[in-house]
């Protein structure tokens, strides 16, 4: 059973038999070589698992706060809504804005408020799925889109059992991004540039932002779009179908 | 700062190793953290020195933090540069900005050793 909520998960993240030696003075020296992300990395192939067994694909989206994650999956919903089955978890430090505005686009969402915590771990993802699977809707999706907490930092450093991880940079924020946050970059798959309809008013060189991000990931798949005038968001949308149906196929 | 979640995952290792062990004290922990962690090291050790303050097992710990060196192979000439240090910005023999990272321990945050008393 697992811990968190008394669901019928096997989490397996001990491993026991640790060396030791008591020297004379009683003192005790543990060799325990044990990775702090053993008990998060457990829990997301434990996610993982789940969303495969329902036939799921999970998008991790990270950016900094204002980047347009939630406007993304608006106008996401506004298009792909018809034709395919979508729920949101949202992650933020405090209040249900998010959720709300994604619930008034009818789509089933829930709100994890972190009281202060910078990121989502694997376990809050854990809890979030099961309250989402009881929202209407939630229990037959084929994407599951979970928005982390706003920051480009610490949430690159939590796997939550996503099957892709989307980093977001806006046209406002500059497109030294990925030089100076290279973890956000080196751990994602998908690398959105949005907001392109502001730049003819900032200094924002696309290719030397895609050229940064793919020396630090030289597979990474970049596309720049605007959500809003929709130039360009028809790669998004099909980079989705393509996800959900090949999850789809046998 | 995820650096202080980290830290309280690592005092709750700490209490189950110390109840395993039957032991009342850590006077010492050893970490490994990889320079590709995404962990600042001065704030894990903040974390660490804010958060033992309040916990009687571990109060007063040394902790001792080792940094891992990580090899970057170059994608144009194939050499390898060793450094635990920041990542290179390009290959120092031929220039190529295309290093990839072998990970190893270089992404990871490891609890290596700990040192308690009775």
């Amino acid at each position: 059973m697992c811990d968190a909520c008394g669901c019928q998960t096997h989490i397996h993240d001990h491993d026991h038999g640790h060396a030791h030696a008591h020297t004379h003075d009683e003192a005790v020296i543990v060799d325990v070589n044990r990775s702090l992300f053993a008990a998060n990395d457990a829990m997301a192939k434990s996610n993982r698992e789940h969303f495969d067994e329902e036939n799921l694909v999970v998008l991790n989206l990270i950016s900094s706060p204002g980047s347009g994650k939630t406007t993304l999956l608006e106008h996401t919903i506004d298009r792909l809504g018809g034709e395919i089955r979508i729920g949101v978890i949202e992650g933020d430090i405090e209040t249900e804005r998010d959720a709300e505005r994604i619930r008034a686009k009818g789509v089933p969402a829930v709100q994890l408020t972190t009281g202060g915590a910078c990121h989502l771990d694997a376990s809050m993802i854990h809890r979030g799925f099961h309250r989402l699977q009881k929202e209407p809707g939630g229990d037959s999706l084929d994407l599951l889109v979970i928005e982390n907490v706003g920051n480009l930092v610490c949430p690159a450093t939590f796997d939550l059992g996503e099957h892709q991880r989307v980093v977001l940079v806006s046209v406002p924020e500059g497109s030294d991004k990925p030089a100076k946050y290279p973890k956000a970059f080196t751990s994602s798959q998908l690398f959105l540039i949005t907001k392109t309809d502001l730049l003819p008013y900032f200094d924002f060189d696309v290719a030397e932002a895609t050229r940064e991000a793919r020396h630090l990931n030289p597979g990474l798949e970049v596309m720049a779009f605007s959500a809003t005038t929709g130039d360009g968001f028809e790669a998004w949308l099909d980079q989705l179908r393509n996800l959900v149906s090949q999850k789809k196929k046998p | 700062m995820h650096e202080i979640s980290l830290v309280q995952g690592l005092l709750q290792q700490l209490h189950d190793l110390a109840a395993e062990h039957r032991t009342a004290r850590v006077t010492k922990v050893t970490m490994v953290v990889g320079p590709l962690s995404g962990v600042v090291v001065e704030s894990f050790q903040f974390g660490f020195d804010i958060l033992t303050r309040e916990d009687d097992l571990v109060r007063g710990a040394e902790l001792e933090i080792v940094i891992p060196e990580v090899s970057y192979r170059c994608s144009g000439c194939g050499a390898v540069e060793k450094t635990a240090g920041q990542r290179p910005r390009k290959c120092s023999g031929c220039g190529d900005p295309i290093l990839i990272a072998e990970q190893g321990m270089g992404g990871d945050v490891i609890l290596q050793q700990v040192e308690m008393e009775d």
